[in-house]
């Protein structure tokens, strides 16, 4: 039974439901700038968010190891400031899994914004006008 | 910064990853993996807030915050993380020993069992069975234990008193061997780990409330045969319930020694 949304999916402004499943593309986007290590990925998710995304940090480690079993990412370790530290990479799989999921949502989004565009518009400008 | 004070008690990191450790499961390899991933995120974050002007276990504390709790690193709810090898490894200590001490103390029901025989005899120790519930051969065979009687039931009663000290007895000794295995696997488990796996005194204190049921039941079935039999056949229960008794003070002793240890510890 699903009784709610993993806590990774808690992320600041955005409603967790909302968000169910794409913490995966998140990663595998950010990745494809090229590779780092679980904090940088972190980093460069809530920069990218502009600070939206703020999600237990801890929760994307277990997403990196899934991505990685199943092939989309492959990691190496290295010496990073000091510190030895797990470089994740993505793999062909992931380049192509990254762009039939990017596809699929940008569809998804931008039938969305058709839909609430005719319903939000009149809705905003109601609203606007009791104002 | 706090990255090479492993022992360090108030680092808050290292109790953090210590938590993981016993929570994750896997290969030996992966659990090694996630652990020093998770290390390098957390000193990361700690080097962060410290650059930004918090002292260091403030900084420690909003790592920790930030990262999540341990469930949130390991990818499974709470209830449902399976168990670790330190707790597999701690579960098999408590079993030795619970196992052991519990054998041994089966064994020493059986001295019990003897001092009981010589003091009241056969009858005392054991029932016999009921009239036509046993055959002429078995008759031989309890008389051929037992040639200086000519008494079937005396034979029969001898023959089962023999049988359960001879039990107690074969316990005794796998309990001894238990217990040789619980000393050799807690040096070889010595790590940090597999002790802090259970809490302090967990063993000692389910050893303690399962041989306190096992002497309550023993003394209720002594008290059953003392009023239905007339003290036909208690010296079995009897025994067994001194035993029990006594591995139950054993144990209830050394969970009040091992939480007092832990207490003088953290004070």
């Amino acid at each position: 039974m699903d009784t709610g949304p993993p806590s990774y999916l808690v992320l600041l402004g955005v409603k967790a439901e909302k968000l169910k499943g794409h913490l995966d593309l998140l990663l595998l986007s950010v990745l494809s700038r090229g590779p780092g290590h679980g904090y940088e990925v972190i980093t460069r998710l809530k920069v990218r968010s502009d600070g939206a995304f703020q999600l237990p940090e801890g929760t994307v480690y277990p997403a990196l190891h899934r991505l990685e079993g199943a092939g989309l990412l492959a990691s190496g370790w290295d010496v990073v400031a000091g510190r030895r530290r797990r470089i994740y990479h993505l793999t062909m799989a992931g380049e192509a899994a990254l762009a039939e999921q990017a596809a699929q949502w940008q569809e998804f989004s931008g039938s969305m914004t058709r839909v609430l565009g005719a319903a939000v518009g009149p809705a905003l400008a109601t609203a606007g006008g009791m104002a | 910064m706090s990255g090479g004070t492993s022992d360090a008690p108030t680092d808050l990191i290292e109790d953090y990853l210590d938590r993981l450790l016993v929570s994750l499961s896997g290969s030996p390899r992966q659990v090694r993996h996630t652990l020093a991933e998770v290390e390098a995120h957390l000193r990361d974050a700690e080097a962060e807030g410290i650059a930004a002007g918090l002292p260091e276990e403030t900084a420690q504390v909003q790592a920790l915050e930030r990262i999540g709790p341990v469930h949130a690193v390991t990818g499974r709810p709470a209830g449902l993380v399976r168990p670790s090898a330190a707790l597999l490894r701690r579960l098999t200590l408590t079993a030795a020993l619970i196992g052991g001490a519990g054998f041994v103390a089966i064994g020493g029901a059986g001295l019990v069992g003897r001092l009981l025989q010589v003091l009241k005899g056969n009858l005392f120790m054991t029932t016999p069975f009921p009239p036509g519930t046993y055959t002429q051969a078995d008759c031989a065979r309890w008389l051929a234990g037992d040639p200086g009687t000519r008494s079937c039931v005396t034979a029969m009663l001898a023959d089962h008193a023999f049988d359960y000290l001879l039990q107690a007895t074969a316990c005794g000794l796998l309990g001894l061997a238990g217990l040789a295995a619980y000393l050799f696997l807690r040096r070889r488990w010595s790590d940090r780990a597999t002790a802090t796996a259970l809490p302090a005194g967990a063993a000692e204190g389910l050893g303690a409330i399962l041989a306190g049921i096992a002497a309550v039941a023993c003394f209720g079935q002594v008290v059953d045969l003392e009023t239905v039999q007339r003290g036909i056949g208690v010296g079995e229960p009897l025994s067994l319930g001194i035993a029990a008794a006594v591995a139950a003070g054993a144990f209830a002793f050394a969970l009040w020694h091992r939480l007092r240890t832990v207490r003088m510890r953290t004070t």
